[in-house]
């Protein structure tokens, strides 16, 4: 079930985080994002791949983290339900792989982090959270507006 | 009949290819029901098709194989080697004739009599069969009429996407040449292939399409000999919107729609005597009409009948159990009204003939949610209801207009658009009315939104400046959407935005521009929805008189038509109205004498049109008449619409009301002006008796 499974190091705010490289469609570099008024403040626009046209997650954003001193423009595009989203990162490390489930994790994390985490992996580079993308995209709960 | 007769033609082609494998299989094993049901179809379609088109030799061939097969299909009768070759011999000449018919060439010259003869049993062989067979091929490579063939879809999905790829990569090329100083060699080519990529383009994005007027064009006599059953009077009114629609979904809409008609000409449309009797025009209204929104189709069927009684679909909701009193209470008009697609819920108090039994609104919702569509229902019981059936479109092209407020640039469907008008234009006018803006454009009165406000984007574009987009929405309602610039008019490949994104109630799809940046569709009205521009339905009679009125280029005089809180609808001359504004309840007060006030702006003043009735909520409506230190308050309901009226048409209502009336849609209405409010306020006490 597990063989040949492998994933994709990344770093946001300065840790270490892995998303599956299985839907993994490529890592790009955002040239223009158009942004999308009234979209959730996580959303940070609309950017093509080619013909397609992809919603940017601002991920620091979903994380519930600072915004970053200078607007990353670097992105994992994942494919999910036939929509292309692209993540964007601080940066992309390495491909690792990987053949077990994520451990759990016995401790408390920023409510950010807790959310969209599926689990910690042990890697050669270190330990990782791998996270989930859904929950990335989907991104913090809406608060009651005011 | 040209189109009925190609179709007709292109069917039994198809049918006849289909077949053949079917043939094969049944000739090697003539028990084999599944295949003789296939063949059983096939000739009894042709049948059907010939008593129309006037094809004798097709009909009496095909009604010849069919009794044969029916005979076998009820047991009477087994199938041997001898029927299955005469039933080939048949199909076969079928073909021969038909495909004599599409090339527009003489009908081979043989004899049928034979072949008929020869199902009978009593001939031996079926010597027809290989002579026709070897004659077809021929005669198949000629074919003059277009014919048709079957792909899946998802390879046409992929054409289509790599087709707008490579549009994308030809505008990347276009910018680097265009960077390269002087002569490349490379223009001439460069534009051939932009003219070539442009041209299939255009074909490949209308492979799937087709426009909804074919599907549509069947209805008005449809509901012509319906009405004539049942004796009523129905105009028909289309609006196809030049909506284009994907193949395969006509097919699937087509029946929920039939069944949606059926039931606003049998249950919504009163005979004439009833109409009459209710101070409408006899002759009934019913609009179908059609938009285009990026992943959306939306079809409206609005009749001005009786509309849906909601308290009796309730009361009778409750009583077969299907919700409590309690969640009853809460529901709203639309959840109410949506309570007719719960099965076995119908208002009807006969079932007729026409609607029928059979199939039910629950059937409808079932298969129109099964395609990931919806249905919404509103209704004003005695005016009409409005039937809205939502479907959606994996891909579509979207005729469009790119607008842009400040630096964002937005796609909305060109279907919607009725006109664009310019701020400082001659022919506009603009007036704010209770903290809305509306435009007057050609004696109409619209309410207008700003797409900066509700967006929340900030405008670059001075007020004086802006364009005015006039957005009709489906159901009719007019609004005015005032946006900095109009870009560009073009067709657009819209594609479903990310579940995200769509929450917001904004958009329904995102498209690419030419220069490859995405931006996003809006939903026009979701837009009008939060800025409060969509009203509950109207009379569409009222509407249609006053399209006519306005035809007939008589001074007209705008006028408020609202309802008070006695449910009586009057109306106030425009004129005459200083302001329309909410009251904070708290702001009321009403003496035991029935004479009331309100507290506007730090003053005390006197408000009528509350008659006995005590206000609940936090706020009230109230327009303001008369000068500066003698103004008056009017409570009211709710508007009903902005209209106009012809001054010279006023009368004065005999007796000792003296009430001003005005014909507004065809109906006497109380009108009020300033001097009538401020100076007798006794009339009131009448007009609220």
């Amino acid at each position: 079930m597990t063989m040949d499974r492998s994933l994709l190091l990344i770093s946001i705010a300065g840790e270490r985080a892995a998303i599956a490289s299985e839907i993994i469609r490529s890592v790009v570099e955002l040239d223009r994002i158009t942004p999308v008024p009234q979209a959730p403040e996580h959303i940070a626009g609309l950017a093509a791949l080619r013909s397609r046209a992809m919603t940017v997650v601002d991920c620091r954003r979903a994380l519930e983290l600072p915004a970053a001193a200078e607007a990353g423009s670097l992105a994992v595009v994942v494919d999910l339900d036939e929509f292309l989203y692209a993540l964007v990162v601080d940066a992309v490390e390495e491909v690792v792989p990987f053949d077990t489930e994520p451990n759990e994790i016995r401790a408390d994390l920023l409510p950010g982090w807790a959310r969209a985490a599926l689990g910690m992996v042990e890697t050669s580079a270190g330990p990782a959270l791998v996270l989930d993308p859904v929950k990335l995209i989907e991104g913090p709960a809406k608060r009651k507006a005011a | 009949m040209e189109d009925l007769l190609a179709e007709f033609i292109a069917e039994s082609r198809d049918m006849l290819e289909a077949l053949s494998g079917e043939i094969v299989a049944w000739e090697a094993d003539p028990a084999d029901r599944a295949r003789l049901d296939a063949i059983f179809r096939f000739v009894h379609t042709v049948k059907g098709n010939c008593g129309f088109f006037e094809f004798p030799r097709l009909e009496a061939l095909s009604h010849a194989a069919e009794d044969a097969l029916a005979d076998v299909r009820a047991g009477r009768r087994q199938a041997d080697q001898g029927l299955v070759s005469a039933v080939l011999a048949i199909i076969d000449r079928i073909a021969e004739i038909v495909a004599a018919i599409g090339d527009g060439g003489e009908q081979p010259d043989a004899d049928d009599a034979p072949l008929i003869a020869a199902l009978d049993g009593t001939a031996e062989e079926g010597p027809a069969a290989p002579a026709a067979a070897a004659s077809t091929p021929a005669q198949r490579r000629q074919s003059a009429t277009p014919r048709t063939i079957r792909l899946p879809v998802d390879l046409l999905d992929r054409v289509m996407s790599g087709v707008s790829d490579m549009a994308v990569a030809r505008n990347d090329l276009a910018r680097r040449i265009a960077q390269h100083a002087g002569e490349t060699g490379l223009e001439a080519p460069f534009n051939r292939l932009s003219a070539i990529l442009a041209d299939l383009r255009e074909a490949i994005t209308r492979i799937r399409m087709q426009r909804i007027e074919t599907l549509f064009s069947g209805f008005p006599r449809m509901v012509r000999d319906l009405s004539h059953e049942l004796g009523k009077q129905v105009m028909v009114e289309i609006e196809s919107g030049d909506v284009e629609i994907d193949r395969e979904m006509i097919e699937v809409v087509r029946d929920p729609l039939v069944h949606l008609i059926r039931n606003a000409v049998d249950h919504g449309i009163e005979p004439p005597a009833e109409r009459q009797a209710a101070g409408k025009r006899e002759i009934g209204m019913l609009q179908i009409s059609a938009r285009q929104t990026g992943s959306e189709i939306r079809i409206g069927i609005v009749d001005d009948g009786k509309g849906i009684d909601g308290d009796k679909l309730v009361e009778k909701a409750v009583a077969a159990g299907i919700l409590s009193a309690e969640e009853a209470k809460v529901l709203n008009a639309r959840e109410r009204n949506a309570l007719i697609c719960e099965p076995g819920l119908s208002t009807a108090k006969e079932v007729t003939a026409v609607s029928g039994r059979g199939v039910g609104m629950d059937v409808v919702r079932a298969n129109i949610e099964k395609i990931g569509g919806s249905l919404m229902i509103d209704s004003t019981p005695g005016a009409g209801t409005r039937m809205m059936l939502n479907v959606p479109l994996t891909l579509s092209i979207v005729p469009s207009l790119t607008i842009g407020v400040g630096q964002q640039t937005f796609a909305i469907p060109r279907s919607y658009v009725e006109e664009i008008v310019r701020a400082s234009s001659e022919e506009m006018d603009s007036a704010q009315i209770g903290g809305r803006e509306f435009i007057t454009v050609r004696g109409q009165r619209i309410a207008c939104v700003g797409l900066d406000e509700i967006l929340g984007v900030e405008s670059t574009c001075p007020r004086e400046a802006r364009l005015y987009v006039l957005i009709r929405l489906v159901g009719g309602d007019l609004f005015g959407l005032a946006v900095d610039a109009i870009h560009n008019h073009e067709e657009l490949v819209v594609k479903p935005i990310a579940p995200v994104l769509m929450a917001c109630g904004f958009y329904v799809g995102t498209t690419q521009l030419d220069d490859g940046s995405p931006v996003p569709m809006l939903d026009v009205s979701g837009v009008a929805r939060s800025a409060g521009m969509i009203r509950e339905v109207k009379d569409r009679s009222l509407r249609k008189e006053l399209r006519q009125d306005r035809e007939d280029e008589r001074e007209l005089a705008p006028a408020l038509l609202f309802r008070g809180f006695d449910g009586a609808e009057r109306a106030v001359e425009m004129d005459s109205v200083r302001r329309i504004e909410k009251l904070p309840i708290a702001a009321l007060r009403a003496a035991a004498d029935g004479t009331a006030q309100a507290v506007i702006d730090g003053r005390i003043v006197p408000l009528t049109g509350l008659g006995g009735f005590k206000p609940e909520g936090e706020e009230i409506n109230v327009f303001r008449v008369g000068e500066e230190g003698h103004e008056r308050a009017y409570a009211y309901a709710e508007i009903v619409d902005l209209c106009e009226y012809d001054p010279t048409e006023v009368v004065r209502a005999e007796g000792r009301s003296g009430q001003r009336l005005a014909l507004i849609g065809g109906r006497p209405v109380e009108l009020f002006d300033a001097a009538t409010l401020s100076a007798t306020p006794a009339i009131f006490a009448e007009a609220q008796a």
